[in-house]
């Protein structure tokens, strides 16, 4: 009897064993779909070359489907799931309704942004990011900076993650100092090639007395990146620019004051793992200063002693002495951007 | 508030609506002699951007701006020849080819600046602007109407010459013919084919041009998918405009005027939803067309190929 228990046990803990090792899902290839190229110096680059990093990293095989504009994607979901990816990284926000569709259809796990109740598990996650303390920084680092004492924050868009980061700026520039102005523009609706449009409401807010311009705007930040590259402040002197996300230092001309730099590899890395460990979809997935996954750029315009401040700001919000909450609704954003006026 | 009432912020504004209206008056003007003549021209956007793409590289290259705007207007015309050839000459469905030209230069513009310039992203210095002497030192309106680029005035001088030649020439009238009774055009001996094609071949290269100011001007550098519709705007106010040329100079200025006005009421700090707001342009040029310009009509025969004796 006693032998046929201890065969029992041994059968059931090989079951359990051969059952998870049978859930556990292969990942192979996973592909990424970007609306730009990959070398705009922002959210399509800094998401492409992540992918790649973390395919790389745990072996697996990244397919690359960028510049697909902001239309339908859906036979490019089709094709890259006929080629075998195990996970359709949908990154851009207009790809989240057709992307768990095709996923579904298809039953390949699909990773969307901008809509953090949507995850399911094993189907869909969700990765809607937020640089906010970074941005809460940069805010710091512009009232530091100000000539002016206005600073200006255009945007191509109010995504999510961008309300967060606005509001984030707007906070910490007001904290630093009380009496800061702050102009908030956006140029369209989803206006992120629309350079155009970033030059002229830019140029406006330079206008109206911003000598630093947080921008947020995939394509239309060059049109921003130009307009403070060829404007004068009221004052005669340069208007600085404060990106988000990519690093534009390789063609700075001088007026870049710093950028919000965001690292998507963990991101990518914690989903594959997921995906392998048979958690995908159970979490969303986060950025943020205390694992230098948000950082602030430092240039050789801000001054040493203001970095140094700076990054005393940067201990207090990774120790939790300063909270930066995210902010991702547009509205409690405008809300708050006017309370601040 | 305050920050409204300064006049660094209003010439900024005025300017801004200038700047903003004249590509999308060179591309409606263009679509609207296109329409006239019968052609319903969607590939609008996709003459922009190769015009952009063209104008630009080519001021880069040869750091000529008027050497850029050749090059714009040619790359406009470049491509419409591609829609005359397919749809004027063979026949096809304009709005397929319409569609497909904006798509495939879509790509192919992408594709070009990813390799020319996808690292280097280089910018264009500010463009020389034509003074007029005395009208240029008109507060707010001065800067932003009399001391411009040189293509700003030859685009709204533009207007002026299309609607002499539709109320006042031959052309104009071959070119209402086209698009309203195309066989009654062919049997007095004109070609109508040969007219549909020059009016395509002027839609692309006004289309052309106004991509250009958009890269030269408006940006002062090339990103794929600048237009961001710049182009079906054109498209819409040429429709609401019905063939009236300064309806579509009306058009462009309001709708410059409200993006303007968009800008003013965020940077106010007017709290309501930026979708609201924005909605602002799109919405008064709708309102004020409609209400002014319904008398006027479309040609009969717009977006239907002509093909002699065919019933």
């Amino acid at each position: 009897m006693r032998a046929y228990w201890k065969k029992s046990l041994g059968a059931l803990t090989m079951l359990a064993l051969m059952s998870t090792a049978s859930l556990a899902a292969e990942v192979k290839t996973i592909a990424i779909l970007a609306p730009e190229q990959g070398n705009d110096y922002g959210w399509n680059q800094q998401g492409i070359d992540a992918a790649k990093a973390a395919g790389e990293k745990a072996g697996v095989k990244v397919l690359v489907a960028e510049g697909l504009g902001y239309g339908d994607v859906r036979p490019t979901l089709r094709e890259l799931a006929g080629e075998g990816a195990n996970l359709l990284i949908a990154h851009a926000s207009g790809y989240n309704t057709a992307a768990p569709e095709i996923g579904a259809e298809l039953n390949v796990p699909v990773a969307i942004v901008d809509m953090p109740n949507a995850i399911k598990a094993g189907k869909v996650a969700d990765y809607t990011l937020s640089g906010h303390e970074g941005a809460y920084l940069a805010g710091r680092l512009a009232a530091k900076m100000s000539r002016s004492g206005s600073v200006g924050i255009v945007v191509s868009g109010e995504p999510p993650s961008w309300n967060s980061q606005s509001a984030a700026f707007a906070q910490g520039a007001k904290a630093e100092k009380d009496g800061i102005k702050i102009l908030y523009a956006v140029i369209g609706p989803a206006a992120y090639a629309d350079a155009a449009g970033g030059k002229r409401v830019t140029e406006a807010v330079i206008a109206a007395g911003a000598d630093i311009i947080f921008g947020q705007g995939n394509g239309s930040s060059f049109g921003m990146l130009q307009a403070v590259e060829t404007t004068k402040a009221g004052d005669g002197g340069k208007v600085y620019f404060i990106d988000v996300i990519g690093d534009k230092s390789p063609i700075n001309k001088g007026f870049l004051l710093s950028s919000v730099l965001w690292n998507l590899v963990p991101v990518y890395d914690a989903m594959i793992a997921d995906l392998k460990a048979d958690k995908f979809g159970t979490k969303n997935y986060t950025i943020g200063l205390a694992d230098d996954s948000v950082k602030l750029l430092k240039t050789a315009e801000i001054p040493d002693g203001v970095w140094g401040e700076i990054e005393a700001v940067r201990a207090d919000v990774v120790s939790g002495k300063i909270k930066v909450e995210p902010v991702w609704d547009a509205a409690k954003l405008h809300e708050l951007v006017t309370a601040l006026k | 508030m305050e920050a409204l009432l300064t006049t660094a912020f209003l010439t900024a504004l005025v300017t801004g609506a200038v700047t903003a209206g004249i590509p999308l008056l060179l591309a409606g003007l263009g679509e609207q002699m296109s329409e006239k003549a019968g052609v319903l021209n969607v590939g609008i956007e996709g003459m922009m951007l190769a015009g952009a793409f063209a104008g630009f590289f080519a001021a880069y290259m040869s750091e000529s701006i008027a050497l850029g705007f050749l090059a714009g207007a040619l790359g406009g015309f470049g491509v419409a020849l591609l829609m005359a050839l397919l749809c004027v000459r063979l026949g096809l469905n304009q709005i397929v080819i319409g569609i497909g030209l904006t798509l495939g230069f879509e790509g192919i513009t992408a594709l070009l600046h990813y390799n020319l310039f996808g690292r280097s992203y280089p910018r264009l210095p500010a463009v020389e602007t034509l003074r007029i002497p005395g009208l240029a030192d008109i507060p707010v309106l001065g800067p932003a109407f009399f001391d411009r680029p040189l293509i700003v005035y030859v685009a709204v001088l533009l207007v002026f010459v299309v609607s002499f030649v539709y109320r006042r020439t031959n052309l104009g009238l071959y070119l209402q013919a086209a698009g309203d009774k195309p066989a009654a055009l062919d049997v007095t001996g004109i070609d109508v084919v040969r007219i549909r094609t020059f009016a395509v071949l002027t839609a692309g290269t006004l289309a052309g041009l106004g991509g250009a100011f958009l890269s030269e001007v408006g940006a002062g550098l090339f990103v794929p998918f600048m237009t961001n519709g710049a182009g079906f705007i054109g498209i819409v106010l040429a429709m609401l405009a019905r063939g009236r040329p300064f309806w579509v100079l009306a058009g462009a200025a309001i709708f410059g005027a409200c993006l303007s006005l968009t800008t003013a009421l965020q940077v106010a700090g007017v709290n309501v939803p930026t979708d609201v707001i924005q909605m602002i342009p799109f919405a008064a040029v709708m309102a004020v067309l409609i209400i002014f310009g319904r008398n006027a009509h479309l040609p009969a025969a717009l977006g239907i190929p002509y093909v002699r004796g065919a019933r």
